[in-house]
């Protein structure tokens, strides 16, 4: 049964509203004037030309992909241990495992963030670009979870036992049986953790100094003090990455359900 | 199980056992001691008396009151607005599926803070949507459309209406289309049909949507922060104002532990209804592939 023509016309009136605050960020940052229109006059590439050049923003970006990317690596890594250990571990408890990896995920914000704060201040942890990474690596764990866990359980048991049959021990035929087969998924969940850290703003600023500031902290700074165009500028940068992560994202997993196809 | 099996399986642990030692290691030390930290601090920062302070607090109360109300406000219009948007993408053709696909992806993965960014440019006294009134002659003056609960609750529903949408999606792409044929063959009017077949199939959907919506408001900062009046401010900007501004950790620890409570005790009673696998996209998944 096709939707109604009354459901139709709303779904396409509210898509367009989703997509409003994307495009009006998007328009303002190509502005030639120094405040912030819409719609925007002229068309330049002068705020970005600014926020390029900036020392303040290119250091921003660079903190922010090096924590996201730490953030990501370690995400993957936790993350995947978990899923083994929820798919196959004969002692401890599936539901426990999965639990304990998906709590970040519910946990509020700013509970995580007084936290962290706390510990690391604690610990003399606060300040390095590390104690973000960590912080942020908590939070990418549930999407390895939730991709690695459906991986390991649709694979065909069959290919690990033959491997096993013909001698390999269980270390390796983890790392050449196992591991190949779920590392789209492990790629997948490590993106999403990257994300999740590019986007994150409320732990970032608790943990921030000023020579540990990632690219939504600066701009949660220019949001409060006054909007210019450059801020619009830093907001489509950021936009346009998480739009390429996406756009791997989907393609790791298309590549992914066409070769199950095949089989 | 006999216990001493038991007993020889904690000595020697299974390989797949081992493989999760670490990640559950990690987990522990870098999530679960920061929130045992929160815990002690409420408790003993200076003493448990945080928490008396917190219940006879009178701004305290209604800003708990408060985050309870825009989380309900905001989950039952994600629920309202989302339903038909998933409707028309589960029971379109391709083009329109497309489209508003693409829509809810654009948005969904556009950072939160430059949604929340947007809609103060947009609603701003001098924004687009009061020029665009002025201009028509709507209004002679701008409408306060931000710095209130409006905004915190269109700034809100707007990051959060994606995961509504997505959750009654998957469960209507479950319902067999002909189910709803054969109620109209008959001769069940299409309305009837929806509301009798369609409507309580899919409810499985909107109640794995609803609690993710729910829960993810109460824990909202950022819009209500950027997007709200200073007067009716959130438990979690009640959280951060104690710990970086009255410099109150312990007051502030509280705050929090009540809040995780509260989270905690509502996912404890919605997963009787709804499985949280379904809620977090655990096992969302697994019937359809």
């Amino acid at each position: 049964m096709r939707a109604g023509l009354f459901v139709r016309v709303f779904g396409l009136v509210f898509a367009a509203i989703l997509i409003i605050p994307t495009v009006v960020v998007t328009a303002t940052a190509f502005t030639e004037g120094s405040i912030i229109t819409f719609p925007p006059q002229g068309m330049s590439w002068r705020w970005f030309e600014e926020v390029l050049t900036d020392p303040v923003w290119t250091g921003a970006i660079r903190t922010s992909l090096t924590v996201g990317v730490l953030a990501a690596v370690i995400a993957v890594l936790v993350g995947t241990s978990l899923a083994l250990a929820a798919a196959r571990s004969g002692l401890l408890p599936s539901s426990l495992v999965v639990a304990v990896g998906m709590t970040p995920m519910v946990v509020p914000l700013v509970v995580v963030a007084i936290g962290v704060y706390f510990v690391y201040v604690r610990i003399g942890l606060y300040g390095g670009i590390l104690s973000l990474a960590l912080a942020h690596a908590v939070l990418g764990v549930p999407f390895v979870l939730v991709n690695v866990l459906a991986a390991l359980r649709s694979l065909d048991p069959h290919v690990e036992e033959a491997a096993r049959a013909c001698g390999a021990g269980p270390v390796r035929t983890l790392l050449r049986v196992t591991v190949p087969q779920i590392l789209p998924a492990a790629l997948i969940g490590g993106l999403f953790a990257f994300i999740t850290s590019w986007d994150e703003v409320v732990v970032a600023i608790f943990l921030n100094t000023p020579t540990l500031r990632t690219l939504p902290v600066v701009i949660w700074g220019q949001v409060r003090s006054g909007l210019e165009p450059s801020t619009s500028a830093v907001a489509t940068i950021l936009t346009v990455v998480s739009l390429v992560v996406f756009a791997l994202t989907a393609a790791i997993s298309s590549r992914r359900s066409r070769s199950r196809r095949v089989h | 199980m006999t216990s001493p099996e038991t007993g020889r399986r904690l000595r020697r642990p299974d390989f797949w056992t081992l493989a999760g030692l670490p990640g559950l290691l990690f987990v522990l030390l870098a999530f679960g001691v920061p929130m045992v930290t929160i815990v002690v601090r409420s408790l003993t920062d200076p003493s448990p008396e945080n928490f008396q302070f917190l219940f006879t607090d009178e701004l305290f109360r209604r800003s708990l009151l408060r985050t309870v109300y825009v989380a309900l406000l905001v989950t039952g219009l994600s629920v309202l607005l989302g339903y038909p948007y998933a409707y028309a993408m589960a029971r379109s053709g391709p083009v329109l599926r497309t489209w508003l696909m693409g829509a809810l992806l654009l948005s969904f993965w556009t950072s939160l803070l430059v949604r929340t960014f947007a809609w103060g440019v947009l609603l701003s006294n001098t924004g687009v949507v009061n020029d665009l009134l002025l201009d028509l002659g709507v209004i002679d003056q701008p409408l306060p459309l931000i710095r209130n609960l409006f905004a915190v609750l269109v700034g809100m529903v707007h990051v959060l209406v994606p995961f509504a949408i997505l959750a009654i999606y998957a469960s209507l792409r479950g319902v067999d289309a002909e189910l709803e044929q054969a109620a109209q063959v008959m001769g069940a009017r299409p309305a009837r049909a929806f509301w009798h077949v369609t409507l309580p199939l899919s409810m499985p959907g909107v109640a794995a949507g609803a609690v993710l919506v729910f829960v993810l408001s109460l824990g909202f900062y950022l819009t209500p922060a950027l997007l709200g009046g200073p007067a009716d401010i959130l438990v979690s900007q009640s959280i951060v104002l104690q710990v970086q501004q009255y410099l109150d950790p312990g007051v502030g620890s509280a705050m929090a532990v009540v809040l995780l409570a509260l989270v905690l005790a509502f996912l404890a009673i919605a997963s009787k209804v709804v499985g949280l696998g379904r809620i977090l996209g655990v096992t969302g998944k697994e019937g359809t592939s």
